[in-house]
Formats: C-alpha cells, sequence, structure tokens
C-alpha cells in the first residue's frame, strides 16, 4: 500500500505504466456504456499525445537535441495548449495541459514553461501533476526558484486542501535539495502538522526523520529480520563488511 | 529489473571481498518475490519487508533505492545509482 502512495508522490515509471492502463480501463469501460462526448475528447488528446510521442522518438533517433529550433516538441505543446484554451472544460483539459507543460520541459523551453504555468489559476485541476513538471526543470537547471516562489503562491492562495499542502511538501522537497535543511525541516514540520492525514503528511515525516537520522556519515539505523528463507538477518551481523542494501521490488 | 543481471556480476565479483548485499522486497506478495529470485539465480539474502518498516525506517521512496554502508555500518551514499555502486565500493575497500 505504502508503494501506492509513495509512487503516487514520486511518478516512478510504474505508476505512469498503471496510469495509463487505467487511463486505457477507464476509457474503454465509459465507452462501452456511454460513447458520448467526453470519452471522445480523451481520445483525442491521447492521439495528439501519441503522435508527439512518436514525432519526439523519431527526432531524438536523428540526432536531434532538446534546444534545436526545430524540436517537434514545440509544435505539439502548442497544439495541446491551443486545445487547453478552446476547451477549458473538457474531461481532457488536465491531460493537455499537462502533456504540453512536460513537452515545452522536454525541450529546455523553461521561460516559456513558467510563462504558460503562470497563467493557472489555484484551484487548476492540473496542479498536481504540474508540479512533477516544475520539480523535474528545477532539478535540470538546479534552479528551483521559481518552484519555491509559484509553490508559496498556491500555498496561501489556492482553496483545495490537496494542492496547498502538496505545494508545501515541494517548497521543503526544494530547499532539501539545495541542502537548505533548516527550511526544508520547517516547511516538512508545517505539512505534518497543518494537513494531517494527506500522502504529504505521511511523505514529509518520512523526510523529516531521514533529515535527522540518514545523513551521510551517520550510523545506519540498526534492523534484524528473517529473510524469505528463513534465516535471522540483522545489520550488526554484518559488522566489518561492506553492505549494500536494495530495496526494490518485482514489479 | 534490468538490473539484476549488473547487480548478480557485482555481488559475484565482491563475494570475496567483504562485501555482502541484501535485497529488501516490496512487494505486497511473497510467491512472485520467491519465484523471481529462483528464476534469476540471484544468490544473496532477501527480506521481504511486508509490513514496510524497512522503508519506512530507510525513508524509501521508490524503487530500485541503494544504500551503501562503510564496514562499520555508516552511510556512504544513498539513492546511488546502480553503474556508480562498483566504483563507490572500490573507493571503500581501499580504505
Amino acid at each position: 500500500m505504502r508503494r501506492r502512495t509513495l509512487d503516487r508522490l514520486f511518478g516512478s515509471a510504474g505508476s505512469l505504466l498503471g496510469l495509463a492502463l487505467f487511463l486505457t480501463l477507464a476509457a474503454l469501460t465509459a465507452n462501452a456504456q456511454n460513447p458520448s462526448a467526453p470519452d471522445k475528447e480523451m481520445d483525442r488528446v491521447q492521439e495528439l499525445i501519441s503522435q508527439s510521442k512518436k514525432d519526439a522518438e523519431q527526432f531524438s533517433k536523428a540526432g536531434g537535441k532538446p534546444g534545436d529550433a526545430n524540436n517537434p516538441n514545440l509544435k505539439w505543446a502548442a497544439d495541446l495548449w491551443q486545445y487547453r484554451e478552446k476547451h477549458p472544460a473538457s474531461p481532457a483539459t488536465v491531460a493537455a495541459t499537462v502533456e504540453a507543460l512536460r513537452l515545452l520541459n522536454r525541450a529546455d523551453r523553461l521561460s516559456e514553461l513558467q510563462a504558460k504555468t503562470d497563467t493557472l489559476k489555484p484551484d487548476d485541476a492540473a496542479w498536481k501533476q504540474v508540479f512533477y513538471v516544475l520539480m523535474s526543470a528545477a532539478s535540470k537547471s538546479k534552479d528551483y526558484s521559481y518552484l519555491i516562489s509559484k509553490a508559496e503562491v498556491l500555498a496561501q492562495a489556492s482553496s483545495d486542501r490537496e494542492i496547498k499542502a502538496q505545494a508545501r511538501f515541494n517548497i521543503g522537497d526544494a530547499y532539501w535539495r539545495t541542502k537548505d535543511n533548516d527550511r526544508a525541516r520547517k516547511a516538512f514540520q508545517t505539512v505534518v502538522t497543518a494537513y494531517p492525514g494527506t500522502e504529504y503528511a505521511e511523505a514529509a515525516e518520512g523526510n523529516l526523520r531521514e533529515i535527522e537520522f540518514l545523513n551521510l556519515g551517520q550510523p545506519a539505523p540498526e534492523f534484524a529480520r528473517k529473510t524469505i528463507s528463513g534465516d535471522p538477518i540483522s545489520l550488526a551481523g554484518f559488522k566489518g563488511k561492506v553492505v549494500v542494501l536494495k530495496f526494490w521490488g518485482t514489479y | 529489473m534490468e538490473e539484476v543481471p549488473l547487480l548478480k556480476e557485482l555481488y559475484a565479483k565482491y563475494l570475496d571481498q567483504g562485501v555482502a548485499v541484501v535485497g529488501i522486497s516490496l512487494d505486497d506478495e511473497l510467491k512472485p518475490l520467491q519465484e523471481m529470485v529462483a528464476n534469476k539465480g540471484m544468490s544473496w539474502p532477501q527480506i521481504h519487508d511486508a509490513d514496510q518498516s524497512l522503508v519506512k525506517l530507510f525513508n524509501v521512496r521508490g524503487t530500485p533505492t541503494y544504500y551503501l554502508l562503510d564496514r562499520e555500518g555508516k552511510i556512504v551514499a544513498k539513492d546511488i545509482p546502480m553503474k556508480k555502486l562498483g566504483g563507490a565500493i572500490d573507493e571503500l575497500l581501499k580504505k
């Protein structure tokens, strides 16, 4: 269960695949019951997105670089954004919005990404995923200032508790990544106290523990368990050895 | 999953040099874990972290995540990519 929470927060490849499956299944189910406009809209946007992926693959195979003027991401980002503007209330608007911003990020068009992000209202349903795009852009450029200022605004102005919690969490994460642990701690503590019960509060608690106890040079926390073969295993048992812990899953 | 062959290589290479590998699985079910461990011939110990207590203890935020500990059990690296693991181990063994 926890893994799913983690994946929701951090968007692993696994969860993207899961999301794609879910969307497909949801679309199929909905289509079977009611072959009406909303599903057509979803299909239309999914079609744009899959076309953009094909173009991006070809472009990169042909040696194209993200910043090139003829990067097809720019055209598709413009098309998807135009969809958003023409259909502000479509069920596919969030998908179009997020994908447009993602394409701009992949094309290293950070100022355009920011300009478009600036037009989103504090309660826009796209925010939840837009934060991932902004975090990705920030970590690429090692400049978290835009993300932090945007998140500060949302933490105040949004009326959606989840968005506020996520905004505050992102502020903590951004400061943490820039090694400003005092500000990171403060933001994470706010998430824990102001938004209990949210996935962000749980993740913030974990990060607070990590900032406290899991720094490089600190002794790893001791544990004793059994292996899947039934043998006892503990960290203390490996004293004198270099140890690799690999957290993984078969999924 | 595509990292399993690399980790197998690394495990074999350092087995006799005082390096231990421990797999900690986040799987919900035990069976697929047992099957994969057997099928892929992963011979290092595996813990099934079914209650996610180790995930919490080490604040693991996604998979795969590697922690590298020195001979005294101190954290030397976390979230280190697989391809840098060998070099980091070599550094530790020199000490």
